[in-house]
């Protein structure tokens, strides 16, 4: 996964920090675009036309006709004239009622983080019961103690949104002060409300600017729907929501009123929420990522892999194997092939980004997505792995052990129900004895009491526990090949050893080939019959014999670069006790 | 509790004996034990704090209470009298004591309006309320979080473009209208246009058809919202390692979406529908006065806007906060059967 990462297009291409960062997208421009329509609509409105949306006439209660094209109120005036002009007043009284949220907000926030330990947690309880309450309902208080007008529904609204910018500013002053540049501050002493303004606040400009456009549009909503029951502006001013209340009273005999300030509202609103959708796309770029896809390499002549001889020790077979970054192009793994017979170790070493660990995943066919594969030629023991395979045979011929185990266990699930399904859908087994057989993997891969681990979620479990379950359950569909990616890296070193000499023991147990990926020379040393060491998606080495990994021996300049940098070369290479175990 | 502990045992869905690990047991009870004590002093001390706010709504209201209360044309006598019957005239301590007892009996004062209890009033609104409220929440829990988790699976990596479009643009306007906004072109399609349904309560047809516009109105968002959320998260989720893990046991697709993605959405699910179910009580309180539906909304804001009906106005806050109170603790309650690791707290 981490060659993955590395070489999604972000990392590679050379465009300026700022402008990485931030993503245009069509979200933002068209709601700022709307935004533009809205706000010139609200600044010049009311100068144009406030004469014809105010002025009583005769023609009064009419529908669509010309000359006044959404109808006229009882009173004779021109309900489109009064949706453009109402537009301002319903645009000031959210935009003061998200600027009260945000100052009140953020400064009750960082007030609460500044505060001494007691004060703090009591505050942040009260953010917590604040944020709990529905908005409209503190609003309903607000007006029952203001009374209604116009003034009353914003100070409501401001006052009801306070508590979410006070939580966010909380929340994110919280996550950065445990960030080591803020730590440096600290340390090398700032002082706090200095911190506050120069470290913290700057940092949470983003998801501040988010939240601010969310409020501004649950603002227009919530201000219109007060004004709409009656709680807002007061005759003779009007807004959106006034407007559709008087809308609402003629719906059965005028329904064409209904159309300009439902228009201008949902129009505003969603205007609103392009900027802050736009925004948060910005922020955060979700790459469109493509499918996987594993082909044939063109030109590879699929009759000649059928018609060798057949060694019968050969189990893996691995030629030409190249992996690109579907949409950029870039080569991530380049002409790659190898093979591995029965009963043998080969581990592939390489630093991070050297397409070690997608060879793995061509082998296990799960390319991650937005990968495209081809190889001349990929083969289990006969079977070709480019072609149709039933998803049974490759579950079960094809055992895999992930880097982390913390994260590769579905924390839901506890591990009798997930490490089972392999056995009860590829092997038939009834869910009682595939129970007994993860359960007896867990006794050879010491375990200490199989049962109640089964009933356990995966977080009840240490990281070693983890991975040693994770390998009984490779393990339990006896498998031909055992891919181990990173299967010690994310573990403490005492645990990496115990890990080690159970992959080993597996092998000679079973006589399972293992294909073992890691960084780590001393590992593969350790572990490997065979070693391939791989850099920028290319092998540049086959080291035949682990004995051989020692800076004399090996040829490639890297190989020794790798070699000089693993302060393991110390350790003797002599065999140890697990390989006398084999 | 033990029998809460055994049917909140993940292991009891999955086929496991339905007797727990006995070295677990223990430490979950203690977790349970925690949990719900912290919880039920949350409770206490937030329908005290209820309490408080409430009794400030009247003292706070900017000039004498009892004048603007009596309003701008009542007589010195008709103040009076309203000072007399919120006990203004008495010292504040003796008002909130009198209050806080009132409350623990419940006891909110008469309605100005109606002179019947505040309490009666609001307690007979009260189920209207809950009735849209909990149809719109069953609604908009099942059918958004089923929308989004087959989108979410559908559009996986670029699969059917065409879908993720229509799906961002259908529920991103559904966001945008406002329920009330919603309930207006309901009434007007479906009432005045159709006059299939009545465009407002009524006993001339029978309360379900009464109640089909202002549920759904109150859905149609909400909805839009959970698909939205969902979608994302099922999105996110498959990418995580253990649904890799999954993959790499090759399952059919749906034990490998239903069993190993969908569990770990349902911990974002609760956590929204919560969220949501408060929302929902405050747009439901807007939606009501549209189709004059009698719950708790109509009779909040009637009495607010019109009648300046405090004691009912108290009362109503008062049961409506309590109510929000409580379902964010069935929540969380739920959301520990489910997932465990959520007892551990939020802060903690």
């Amino acid at each position: 996964m981490t060659e993955a990462l590395a070489a999604s297009p972000v990392a590679v291409t050379a465009a300026p920090d700022r402008a990485r960062r931030f993503a245009w997208n069509g979200t933002l421009v068209v709601g700022l675009v709307m935004s533009g329509v809205v706000l010139l609509v609200a600044v010049v409105a009311p100068f144009v036309l406030t004469e014809r949306a105010t002025a009583l006439s005769p023609d009064a209660g009419l529908g669509s006709v010309p000359g006044h094209l959404l109808g006229t109120d009882t009173l004779g005036r021109d309900m489109l004239a009064r949706t453009l002009v109402a537009t301002r007043l319903t645009v000031v009284m959210a935009l003061a009622a998200t600027v009260i949220a945000g100052v009140a907000g953020v400064a009750i926030g960082v007030g609460v983080w500044l505060a001494p330990r007691r004060v703090r947690e009591l505050g942040l309880r009260a953010i917590e019961f604040a944020v709990s309450y529905p908005t409209l309902l503190v609003a309903i208080m607000i007006a029952a103690i203001l009374g209604q007008s116009a003034t009353t529904v914003v100070v409501a609204i401001g006052l009801a949104n306070v508590a979410g910018f006070a939580r966010l500013t909380a929340n994110l002053a919280a996550g950065l002060s445990q960030r080591d540049f803020v730590a440096t501050a600290r340390l090398v002493g700032v002082p706090p409300l200095r911190l506050a303004t120069r470290h913290i606040l700057p940092n949470m400009a983003e998801p501040m600017l988010i939240l601010l456009t969310q409020t501004l549009a649950g603002a227009l909503v919530e201000i219109s729907g007060l004004s709409f029951v009656g709680l807002g502006s007061q005759n003779p001013s009007f807004d959106l929501g006034t407007l559709l209340q008087d809308a609402l009273g003629k719906l059965g005999t005028n329904p064409v009123l209904v159309v300009g300030p439902a228009c201008a509202l949902v129009f505003t609103s969603l205007a609103a929420l392009f900027v802050g959708d736009g925004l948060a796309a910005a922020a955060n770029p979700r790459s469109i990522g493509t499918r996987a896809r594993l082909r044939r390499a063109a030109g590879a002549d699929t009759g000649t892999a059928a018609a060798a001889p057949a060694d019968p020790r050969r189990l893996l077979t691995v030629e030409h194997v190249t992996v690109t970054h579907t949409r950029t192009g870039r080569e991530l793994v380049r002409d790659v092939s190898f093979h591995l017979d029965r009963g043998e170790i080969l581990g592939i070493v390489g630093e991070s980004g050297s397409g070690k660990s997608l060879t793995a995943s061509v082998v296990s066919r799960l390319l991650p997505e937005g990968l495209t594969a081809t190889a001349a030629r990929l083969e289990l023991a006969g079977t070709d792995l480019l072609g149709t395979v039933s998803p049974a045979e490759l579950a079960t011929r094809i055992g895999l052990v992930y880097q982390d185990p913390g994260t590769s266990l579905n924390p839901a699930l506890t591990l009798g129900a997930q490490l089972t399904d392999v056995l009860t859908v590829h092997r038939g087994l009834s869910r009682r004895v595939a129970r007994e057989r993860v359960a007896a993997g867990f006794r050879s891969v010491v375990l200490p009491d199989p049962q109640g681990h089964l009933r356990q979620l995966p977080h009840e479990l240490s990281g070693g526990m983890k991975q040693r379950a994770m390998i009984a359950s490779a393990m339990s569909t006896e498998p031909d090949l055992l891919v181990a990616d990173e299967p010690t890296t994310a573990l403490d070193v005492t645990v990496q050893r115990e890990v080690l000499s159970i992959i080993r023991r597996m092998n000679a147990e079973a006589g399972t080939a293992v294909l073992v990926i890691s960084h780590d020379i001393g590992v593969v040393r350790r572990l490997c019959d065979r070693v391939l060491v791989m850099k920028d998606g290319q092998v540049v080495e086959e080291v035949t014999s682990p004995g051989q990994l020692t800076v004399d021996a090996v040829s490639h300049p890297y190989t020794r670069r790798l070699l000089a940098a693993t302060p393991s070369v110390v350790v003797p290479v002599a065999p140890d006790a697990e390989e006398a175990a084999r | 509790m033990t029998t809460t502990l055994t049917a909140s045992d993940p292991t009891a869905g999955t086929g496991a004996p339905a007797t727990t690990g006995g070295h677990r047991a223990g430490s979950r009870a203690t977790l349970w034990r925690r949990f719900l004590v912290r919880r039920l002093l949350g409770v206490v001390v937030n329908v005290g704090l209820l309490v408080l706010l409430t009794f400030f709504i009247v003292q706070l209201i900017p000039g004498d209470p009892a004048t603007a209360i009596a309003g701008e044309n009542a007589t010195l006598a008709q103040v009076e009298q309203v000072r007399q019957q919120l006990g203004l005239d008495q010292p504040l301590t003796t008002q909130l004591g009198g209050y806080v007892s009132g409350v623990l009996h419940g006891d909110f004062g008469t309605s100005f309006r109606y002179g019947l209890p505040a309490t009666t009033i609001v307690l007979t609104a009260l189920p209207y309320t809950l009735s849209i409220a909990a149809a719109a929440v069953t609604i908009v829990l099942v059918v958004g979080s089923s929308v989004g988790v087959v989108v979410g699976i559908a559009t996986r990596g670029d699969r059917n473009r065409w879908l993720d479009r229509v799906f961002n643009a259908v529920t991103g306007v559904m966001q945008a209208v406002p329920s009330y906004l919603q309930a207006t072109l309901l009434v007007l399609v479906f009432a005045v246009w159709l006059t299939v349904l009545p465009p407002a309560y009524t006993l001339a047809y029978g309360p379900v058809e009464s109640a089909i516009l202002p549920v759904v109105a109150l859905s149609i968002g909400g909805t839009s919202s959970v698909a939205r959320i969902v979608r994302r998260e099922a999105a996110v989720a498959q990418e995580l390692d253990y649904m890799r893990t999954a993959r790499g046991w090759r399952l059919p697709p749906v034990r490998t979406y239903a069993k190993h993605l969908l569990p770990n959405l349902l911990t974002t699910t609760l956590t929204l529908s919560g969220i949501i179910l408060t929302s929902m009580l405050g747009s439901a309180l807007i939606v009501e006065t549209v189709f004059a539906w009698p719950g708790l909304g109509s009779t909040v804001i009637q009495a607010i806007a019109v009648d300046k009906d405090y004691p009912v106005i108290q009362a109503a806050v008062f049961v409506i906060g309590t109510v929000s109170i409580l379902i964010t603790l069935v929540i969380d309650v739920v959301l520990g059967l489910v997932d465990p690791r959520t007892l551990g707290g939020r802060n903690d």
